[in-house]
C-alpha cells in the first residue's frame, strides 16, 4: 500500500482526533496510507505576513525540510490552518530569496542539536521549497481521482443534501494557495457529488465563521455562524461538511450559544468530509467519533442507514 | 464598537489633518511592514462590503486604509476594527487594486502591539473555552492579538 507523508498537526492529534481517525480509515479503504512524520512540531497556525517576522517561518520550514530530507516530495495535511501555513511558507521560501536565506540560516543553527533524530550524517543542504504541500481533498481530486471514490462506495448517501463549507484559509489568498477559485470553488461540491449525495447551493459557503475570534470575540462568531447555518438550512441542507477543526468547532459547538441567542434557530449537524467519506466507504458509524459532536447527527445517519438498508451492521 | 450591534456608524468622527501627522511616517511604516502600497486604495469600498465582520467594526476597512494614507495612527490603533478582523482574506481576494488588505491589518496590529496595546491576554480566556477550542484557534488568537 502506498504510503504518503502526512502532517496531522496539533488539533488532529488531540481535540479533533475524530478527523484524524476517519481520514486514516478512509484512505486505507481507498488504497493508500497516511504515513505520519516521525517528528513534527506545531506549524504556527497562522503565517506571518510582515517581513520582520521571518522567525515565525522557521517551525513550518523545519517540518518541510524534514520531509525533503526523508526523500519524499509530497506532504498531505488536512487541517486548513496547517495547509495554509505550510503552503504559504513554502511559497515564501520559493519566491523570496532573502526569506529563503534567512530561514535556512536559522535551520542551519539547529543541526548540532538534532541528535534526537539519531542519524543525521547527511550533508547540509538548503531547503528551497521542494516539497509539495497538498490538502487531503486535493489529493483525492487530483492524484486519486473522485471516480475512484465513487467506484468504492459501500453505503449510499443518495438523497442526502449536504452544504459544503469552505471557510477562509482553505482557498485564500488564492495566488499562493491555488486550490480552487476563491469566489466560486467546486472542490467540495464535486466531492459531495462523488459520494452520491447532493451538494446544496447557498451564498455563505466561503464566508468566514469567525475563526479564532471564537476565543476573543465569541459573540461576533456566534452571529457569523448563525448566518451561515440558517442560510444552509433555508436552502435545504440536511448537514454541513467542513474540513477545518476550527470551522467545525465554531459551526458545531457554537450552536449552543446560537440557540440561546436566536429562539427560531434549528440545529444543523456538522460533519468532517473524512467522516462522510469513511461512512460511505463502509467504515462503522461507531469509529467516527460522533460522540464528540455537540449537534446530534443521528437524523442524517438514519437516512444513510435506511437508504442503504444495512446501517451499522457491517 | 457601535452602540447598536450589527451596524457600523454611518460616518467616522471628524479628523484634523496637519502636515506633521500626515508626514510623520506612519504610512511608510505600514507599507514597509505589510509590503503593500496603501496609496493604491481609491476608496471603492469593496473590502468593506465583502467583510463578514464589517458590522462589528467601528471603522470600516476602506476607512482604515484612508486613515492610514493620511497618517492618522491614533484613530487606527485605538479602533476595535483591527482586533475584530479575523484575517479571512475576503478583502484581499476582492480588492480591485490588488492590495493585500489583510496584510495591512496585520501590520496595523503589529504597530499597535509595538505601542503597548494588547487586545487579548491569557487571563481573558475562560478555562472551559481553553479546554475545548481546537489548538489552531488558541495559537491563532495569541499570535494575532497579543504580543
Amino acid at each position: 500500500m502506498a504510503k504518503i507523508a502526512y502532517y496531522p498537526g496539533c488539533a488532529l492529534n488531540e481535540r479533533s482526533s475524530h478527523l484524524d481517525r476517519s481520514a486514516r480509515d478512509a484512505t486505507v479503504k481507498l488504497g493508500f496510507e497516511l504515513d505520519e512524520l516521525d517528528t513534527w512540531t506545531c506549524c504556527g497556525a497562522v503565517p506571518p505576513v510582515s517581513e520582520e517576522r521571518v522567525m515565525n517561518l522557521v517551525a513550518p520550514s523545519r517540518i518541510l525540510k524534514d520531509v525533503r530530507d526523508s526523500g519524499r516530495d509530497i506532504l498531505i495535511t488536512i487541517c486548513d490552518f496547517c495547509y495554509n501555513t505550510l503552503k504559504r511558507t513554502n511559497f515564501s521560501i520559493k519566491s523570496d530569496e532573502i526569506i529563503r536565506k534567512r530561514v535556512n540560516a536559522f535551520l542551519a543553527d539547529d543541526t548540532p542539536e538534532r541528535d534526537y533524530l539519531e542519524k543525521d550524517d547527511s550533508p547540509w543542504e538548503d531547503y528551497a521549497g521542494e516539497v509539495k504541500v497538498i490538502h487531503l481533498m486535493e489529493y483525492l481530486r487530483d492524484e486519486l481521482g473522485y471516480d475512484k471514490i465513487t467506484e468504492s462506495l459501500k453505503r449510499s448517501l443518495k438523497g442526502l443534501k449536504i452544504a459544503p463549507y469552505y471557510g477562509c484559509v482553505m482557498l485564500r489568498p488564492q495566488n499562493e494557495i491555488q486550490l480552487d477559485d476563491p469566489e466560486n470553488p467546486a472542490i467540495i461540491e464535486d466531492f459531495i457529488t462523488a459520494l452520491d449525495a447532493q451538494p446544496v447551493k447557498y451564498p455563505y459557503r466561503t464566508e468566514c465563521c469567525g475563526s479564532y475570534l471564537s476565543v476573543s470575540s465569541p459573540d461576533a462568531s456566534t452571529r457569523l455562524c448563525y448566518r451561515i447555518l440558517t442560510s444552509a438550512r433555508n436552502n435545504g441542507a440536511d448537514a454541513i461538511v467542513v474540513s477545518c477543526p476550527l470551522c467545525f468547532y465554531n459551526l458545531d459547538s457554537r450552536q449552543k450559544a446560537i440557540s440561546e441567542a436566536y429562539p427560531d434557530f434549528t440545529p444543523l449537524p456538522i460533519f468532517y468530509f473524512t467522516q462522510l467519506l469513511s461512512v460511505a466507504l463502509g467504515v462503522e458509524f461507531g469509529r467516527q467519533g460522533f460522540e464528540k459532536h455537540y449537534v446530534d447527527v443521528t437524523p442524517v445517519l438514519d437516512k444513510i442507514a435506511s437508504s442503504t438498508g444495512k446501517g451499522d451492521s457491517e | 464598537m457601535s452602540e447598536k450591534t450589527g451596524l457600523a456608524p454611518s460616518k467616522s468622527p471628524p479628523i484634523r489633518l496637519t502636515r506633521e501627522t500626515v508626514n510623520a511616517g506612519f504610512k511608510k511604516r505600514v507599507d514597509a511592514l505589510s509590503g503593500q502600497h496603501t496609496d493604491a486604495c481609491y476608496q471603492c469600498g469593496n473590502c468593506s462590503s465583502g467583510c463578514p465582520l464589517a458590522q462589528e467594526m467601528d471603522i470600516l476597512p476602506n476607512r482604515i486604509l484612508r486613515l492610514a494614507q493620511l497618517g492618522q495612527s491614533d484613530d487606527i490603533i485605538n479602533s476595535c476594527s483591527i482586533w475584530i478582523c479575523a484575517s479571512c482574506f475576503q478583502c484581499t481576494v476582492r480588492c480591485p487594486k490588488g492590495i493585500d488588505i489583510q496584510a495591512v491589518m496585520d501590520a496595523l496590529r503589529q504597530i499597535a502591539m509595538d505601542e503597548g496595546i494588547d487586545h487579548f491576554g491569557p487571563d481573558q480566556i475562560s478555562p472551559e473555552l481553553a479546554a475545548s477550542v481546537p489548538q489552531p484557534g488558541l495559537v491563532g488568537v495569541y499570535r494575532k492579538l497579543a504580543t
